[in-house]
């Protein structure tokens, strides 16, 4: 499996697992591998589970702690990189580091344009807005006004970083504007069609 | 393969409404819908007169539409922006945010409001 990585802005890639594991990445980085639709967190991805963690872990020691601490953990990953050297060669000709993009024997959409920034890897939930416009101009309900109230609810939630929260307001809304619609276009005209018919009875 | 199903379906339907509401004028013919709200209240909602004002429109007469309702004549760009930011959601993100801006969906709404306000004082 080739993985692309998107690191503190840079991306790279496409490596294999065991290169991934000598790129020293921490917990904020985003990978995609074939089959994913978009970047995803790396802590999201089972198989690459405890790696940040122990990369985090080493950069806090040898943040924290003395050059001592220090010493036996960079010699434990020099010594990890030259027993990985072997497989390395096999697999670096097929991604030479100058064009990494150009090479793929497959279809990989997401990385061959710049690719998603970290904090767009999830869109905005849909927020309804035009269905909330349409159903206030056409159907002239209050009920298009509490739509149009949910589509500020749902950015205001997304920006503030509760993708949950934005996500529920998202679906509250859908529904106001499906009520208004609904009452709009088929209750309305019975509602006008009402005296018309009453009229023709008597 | 649902969703250009979904399109072709809404196209159809937008092609019929267009000719009817092209063929029929809604201001002579008993055929429309009243708006509820009217008859109920007497005062007129945001959306009165969005019926003539298309029936206008797709005879090309932009005073008249503009005349019959003016927020509709306003909207209609404002709508096809927003739906061209919807069905590009995922892939442009920026688009849909700053269309999406709270303070512009607020200002959107007051002018609703002082539309609705405005039209049945001065009977727009």
């Amino acid at each position: 499996m080739q993985y692309w990585i998107n690191h503190n802005g840079v991306q790279s890639g496409p490596v294999d697992l065991d290169a991934l594991k000598q790129m020293g990445l921490t917990s904020d980085a985003y990978v995609w591998h074939e089959g994913l639709s978009d970047w995803v967190k790396i802590t999201q991805l089972p198989e690459l589970q405890g790696l940040y963690e122990m990369t985090e872990a080493v950069a806090e020691v040898s943040q924290a702690g003395p050059v001592t601490a220090g010493q036996p953990i960079t010699e434990f990953a020099q010594e990890a990189s030259v027993e990985n050297n072997p497989v390395a060669p096999v697999e670096q000709p097929q991604a030479p580091a100058g064009q990494p993009y150009q090479q793929q024997p497959y279809q990989a959409p997401q990385p061959q344009y710049a690719g998603p920034q970290p904090d767009e890897a999830e869109p905005c939930p849909p927020t309804n807005l035009v269905w909330a416009i349409i159903s206030t101009v056409l159907c002239c309900l209050p009920t298009g006004i509490v739509a149009i109230i949910y589509a500020t609810k749902v950015t205001n939630k997304y920006r503030m970083g509760d993708i949950e929260g934005a996500k529920r307001d998202s679906e509250t809304g859908a529904w106001w504007c499906i009520a208004s619609i609904v009452l709009g276009i088929i209750c309305q005209p019975l509602v006008s069609a009402l005296p018309v018919w009453l009229a023709s009875m008597r | 393969m649902r969703r250009p199903l979904i399109i072709l379906l809404v196209a159809a339907l937008l092609l019929v409404l267009g000719l009817v509401y092209y063929a029929l004028d809604p201001s002579s013919s008993t055929l429309f819908p009243r708006c509820t709200f009217l008859s109920l209240t007497g005062y007129k909602c945001p959306g009165c007169g969005s019926q003539r004002a298309v029936h206008a429109l797709l005879h090309g007469d932009l005073a008249g539409a503009f005349r019959y309702n003016a927020l509709l004549l306003i909207a209609i760009p404002w709508i096809a922006l927003c739906l061209y930011a919807e069905s590009r959601r995922t892939r442009n993100p920026r688009l849909y945010a700053r269309l999406n801006a709270p303070l512009l969906i607020w200002l959107f709404l007051a002018m609703v409001l002082i539309w609705w306000l405005l039209r049945n004082i001065f009977n727009w």
